[in-house]
């Protein structure tokens, strides 16, 4: 913003000075030639009383010329160029001519003078004001400048402190006090808002953590009680089904739960732990653990390790998400393929169908078929995450697979 | 075993306590803050189960006076929050084990039983029942003094039979003992029946038949 300043500031001046300098210029001539024509008056008037008084004033070309004539005409002034003597060269003169009748005589007065001398003075003038002028501009410029770094210091300062605000801090934002009433009542408006977004966001923090503890503990109760029915040797094969089944639903339901807290964290950035992790190493342990429970093949060819810096059990979460998406979508029970190059991860499974709503993919609780039991949340989570790091996530059907890739080259913060 | 269940929700409480019963223990209850350090203060147990979320304070706090009076009872601590520091919280202050509602029964007692076979309460590293004998130090398995060969899951799931001998253990259990949140990737537990079959097998061929089905889909650790 200083700069915008300066510059208009810069910008203005030079205009100014330039309309100046005109108007001084056009000025100054003006009044040289004034001046001129009154020595040339005065001249001539001097040389009328001499003729008068009978003395003949000797001529003095090129500057007074006397001659008698026969016939007046009238008095003008005028631009000449005639040859002085003196200086050896053409020169511009200017000239006044008068007839008068002097003890009745036709004289022909010519009096000249040189200009050069009052163009001289001219641009001796113009150049010292633009001198002048100039020094005062650069003067101002650099005076203007530092003042209003100054004037302004505490609004960039408390831009700064802005900037670096942070929910998860605890430390209130400090703002630098101003004596400009604007802007010490802007920060007295910011200061409230940081202070209610504050407060609105750990009343969030509270109610996500509330429902979370809230739902658990019925959902424990009935789990456990479950177990003691089943264990009362009353039950019949039926009921010991039904019960099991209610198990299940149980167990999707505190599925859900988690990873409706997960998400409210992640939206909350409460992960803000970093660490070197090997993407790849994470994979390869995911697929030992999935290989003991899931037929379908799966296998990593990895053409370099992937290191990253996020949240290690971000991490994991987020390629178990991935993966384990791969094997519930896939189909025929044929291989998945996990694909490390440079800095992107593809999961590829096989499926006949592109998928019919690519956009909605990321989205909660967006599900493509109702036949397989999931949460729905399992994609949002791993956009989530990504989001957070700002790695690219995207989906393309080739050759009859569904490929899920993961680019973990950081992407500019988009919220810029 | 004596065990004290620090929980302010009474019909998990009581629930809790039938199920932990029925291997002999005595379980004592307390139902709020006050009552938990009340009796944390005047008696000893072995295993203290002990929900963060009490009533009328934090039973983390119950864990620090336990801690200042060194007495040496095991700690579990039950959470409604399964979030990580809570974890970190809980077990920098010593508590031995940590489980996040809602939990089966059935893993809430092996929680136990492996904080008790921890050796610092003078316990055994070994449970045995009948011919088979497991020692949990070396993570090995012997039937009549006879090591056997199990791969990791096979005893897992061995440990998990023993320690819940008697009860009977639905697929969604086990399943979700051996493979955590994982278990639900498999829509069938086609999977299950592969390791429990080969556990079967290798017990069967030395004579142990102690793996019984229960209705027809559960299945049971018994010498009936």
């Amino acid at each position: 913003m200083l700069k915008q300043a300066s510059k208009t500031f810069f910008w203005a001046s030079l205009l100014l000075m330039v309309i100046s300098t005109f108007a001084l210029y056009f000025y100054v001539s003006w009044l040289l030639k004034q001046e001129v024509e009154e020595e040339l008056f005065s001249a001539e008037a001097r040389i009328e009383s001499a003729l008068m008084a009978g003395k003949h004033p000797s001529s003095l070309a090129p500057i007074i010329e006397v001659v008698e004539v026969d016939h007046p005409q009238a008095t003008f002034t005028k631009d000449t160029v005639i040859y002085d003597p003196s200086q050896n060269e053409m020169e511009l003169f200017r000239e006044l001519s008068t007839y008068k009748n002097i003890n009745s005589k036709f004289y022909k007065i010519s009096v000249r003078v040189l200009v050069v001398e009052s163009n001289q003075i001219l641009w001796a003038i113009i150049l010292s004001y633009i001198v002048i002028i100039f020094l005062v501009f650069i003067f101002q410029f650099y005076l203007n400048k530092s003042y209003n770094k100054k004037l302004w210091y505490p609004f960039f300062h408390n831009l700064e402190q802005m900037k670096t605000f942070s929910l998860l801090s605890k430390k209130p934002i400090q703002f630098l006090d101003s004596e400009i009433l604007e802007f010490s009542e802007l920060n007295k408006e910011i200061t409230l808002l940081t202070v209610k977004v504050k407060d609105d966001y750990e009343n969030l923090k509270q109610y996500t953590e509330d429902v979370s503890h809230e739902l658990q503990t019925p959902l424990a109760i009935i789990q456990a009680k479950i177990e003691n029915i089943i264990n009362d040797q009353t039950v019949t094969e039926v009921q010991f089904n039904q019960l099991t089944s209610i198990q299940k639903d149980i167990q999707r339901l505190t599925q859900l739960n988690k990873r409706l807290t997960l998400l409210t964290k992640l939206e909350n950035q409460q992960f803000t732990h970093k660490e070197n992790i090997d993407i790849t190493a994470i994979i390869d342990q995911i697929i030992a653990n999935f290989s003991e429970i899931s037929s379908i093949a799966l296998s990593l060819q990895k053409t370099n390790n992937i290191v990253v810096s996020m949240d290690p059990y971000l991490a994991e979460i987020l390629c178990t998400n991935i993966i384990s998406n791969a094997i519930k979508y896939n189909t025929n029970s044929e291989p998945i393929t996990i694909v490390a190059n440079e800095m992107a991860i593809t999961v590829s499974n096989f499926g006949l169908k592109p998928i019919a709503n690519p956009q909605h993919l990321f989205t909660r609780f967006y599900r493509e078929t109702k036949e397989i039991k999931s949460t729905g949340l399992g994609l949002a989570i791993v956009k989530k995450i990504c989001d957070l790091y700002g790695y690219h996530v995207s989906y393309k059907h080739v050759n009859d697979h569904h490929c899920f890739s993961i680019d973990f080259v950081t992407a500019p913060a988009s919220n810029e | 075993m004596k065990l004290l269940i620090a929980e302010d929700e009474l019909s998990l409480q009581q629930s809790m306590v039938t199920y932990l019963e029925k291997d002999g223990n005595v379980c004592e209850c307390a139902s709020n803050y006050e009552e938990a350090i009340y009796k944390v203060s005047l008696y000893d147990y072995d295993v203290i189960i002990l929900d963060i979320n009490l009533i009328t304070g934090s039973g983390l706090d119950v864990l620090k006076q336990l801690k200042k009076e060194k007495k040496k009872a095991g700690i579990i601590i039950i959470s409604a929050n399964n979030s990580l520091s809570d974890k970190l919280e809980g077990l920098d202050l010593g508590a031995d084990d940590y489980i996040t509602k809602p939990f089966h029964l059935a893993e809430l007692n092996s929680r136990i039983k492996a904080v008790l076979r921890r050796g610092k309460f003078g316990g055994d590293e070994s449970i045995t029942f009948n011919e088979i004998r497991i020692d949990t130090r070396a993570k090995s398995a012997y039937i009549a003094d006879k090591p056997m060969t199990l791969t990791r899951k096979e005893y897992d799931l061995l440990l998990f039979f023993v320690t819940n001998k008697n009860r009977v253990l639905s697929k969604e259990i086990i399943a979700e003992h051996l493979w955590g949140d994982n278990s639900d990737l498999a829509d069938n537990f086609d999977f299950i029946y592969v390791h429990i079959n080969n556990l079967r097998k290798k017990l069967t061929f030395e004579g142990a038949k102690y793996i019984k089905t229960a209705y027809g889909s559960g299945y049971k650790f018994t010498e009936e």
